[in-house]
């Protein structure tokens, strides 16, 4: 019994280690074998997921192992391991609660507050949706990743083992939501799956809800760029009031002023700025410029955005 | 920053929603437990003791990691 937990554990670990950036590159290889991208990954965009998926792993991964190995022991010396008799059951609740209703908070912060646009932008610049853009952040945005000290903390505390599980689930829920693969196609196509469609999408996040959350216009009644704030669980939006659900995909994704920002720009906002004019990431470059749909000409009229920041509109 | 009562009212009231989830696994733990008659705490202290009096000093720890 306990080498098969051990096998068990093991396998777990390898997951939540080498097994997730395998997942997207087994994923990303489908998404373009299937031809999913429809062309859709220009050179300057290329760049920046590339440039995302390097740099922001090798320099997050040491400052979040510095504050769990060196930060926290000199914080709280005597609080290691605390609560290791927490049962695996309650402490993988516990860490799923904690680890993502922070960051339904925090994602959804840096939309409604117009100072905070910018450092998430770079997720949602891309006008595709897959593997390419799963990982696609600035590394200011991820470097303050507030859920992930909270369950480091929590990790020193004595909760590996419920972190090791919560981590293999949420990444595997997330990847799939980002999935230009609608796996969630089926659900509401057949009658008889209708109840399962009903509890998944209301539960955690598929790629109809995420997708709309990444749309380049509200206007079709799908994409909803103001809300679908959920990583695993989408249950936040539904308590929080932030959800649509449509069981429909946008037909266009990504910012529709977007006129493709340098890829350090993208990953180092404030400390390096966009060439592209009128940019929000352009030296004196607005806060946030209005999301006008694809097919109008948004060239000469940028606009203040009345609606992606709930509370408040800054001038140009 | 002035916030509109209406918008200060949705976050006081999203603020005390979004604690009562965060405390309601911990809470519904202790609730079990205290149904079960468990104290799951205690035997942590006394796997402890037990450990330490088989551990040797070839291990490689010396017993000192807990």
């Amino acid at each position: 019994m306990a080498a098969t937990i051990e096998f068990i554990r093991k396998i777990i670990e390898n997951l939540n280690g080498y097994g997730f950036p395998v997942l997207l590159l087994f994923i990303g290889v489908l998404e373009f074998s299937f031809g999913l991208y429809k062309g859709k990954w220009p050179k300057n965009e290329r760049w920046v997921d590339i440039a995302c998926f390097i740099v922001v792993p090798l320099v997050v991964r040491p400052a979040f192992g510095l504050f769990g190995l060196k930060v926290l022991p000199a914080l709280l010396p005597a609080y290691k391991n605390l609560f290791s008799w927490v049962p695996v059951f309650w402490g993988v609740a516990i860490i799923a609660v904690a680890d993502d209703l922070t960051q339904y908070w925090y994602h959804r912060l840096h939309h409604q507050i117009p100072w905070l646009w910018r450092f998430h932008r770079t997720h949602h610049s891309a006008s595709y949706m897959g593997m390419a853009m799963a990982n696609r952040q600035n590394l200011i945005y991820t470097i303050f990743f507030s859920q992930v000290y909270l369950t480091t903390a929590l990790v020193y505390l004595g909760l590996g083992v419920p972190a090791i599980i919560v981590g293999v689930i949420k990444g595997a829920i997330t990847t799939l939501a980002h999935s230009s693969i609608p796996w969630d196609k089926p659900l509401y196509k057949y009658k008889v799956l209708h109840p399962i469609a009903w509890v998944l999408e209301r539960t955690i996040s598929t790629p109809a809800t995420h997708h709309a959350h990444h749309a380049a216009s509200t206007d079709d009644g799908i994409g909803y760029y103001k809300g679908n704030f959920g990583n695993m669980f989408f249950l936040w939006d539904i308590i929080f009031g932030t959800a649509l659900i449509t069981r429909q995909y946008p037909k266009a994704y990504g910012i529709s002023h977007y006129r493709g920002d340098q890829w350090y720009a993208q990953l180092l906002w404030p400390i390096f700025k966009s060439k592209v004019e009128g940019s929000e990431l352009a030296v004196a470059g607005p806060m946030v410029l209005i999301n006008i749909d694809k097919e109008e000409n948004a060239h000469d009229h940028p606009q203040v955005n009345e609606n992606k920041p709930a509370l408040v509109a800054v001038q140009i | 920053m002035k916030i509109d009562p209406a918008t200060k009212k949705q976050i006081t009231k999203n603020v005390a929603l979004s604690l009562l989830i965060y405390a309601l696994p911990i809470v519904l733990m202790f609730v079990t437990f205290s149904v079960n008659g468990q104290k799951p705490w205690e035997k942590k202290t006394v796997k402890k003791e037990n450990i330490k009096s088989i551990i040797n000093k070839s291990n490689i720890t010396n017993g000192s990691n807990d």
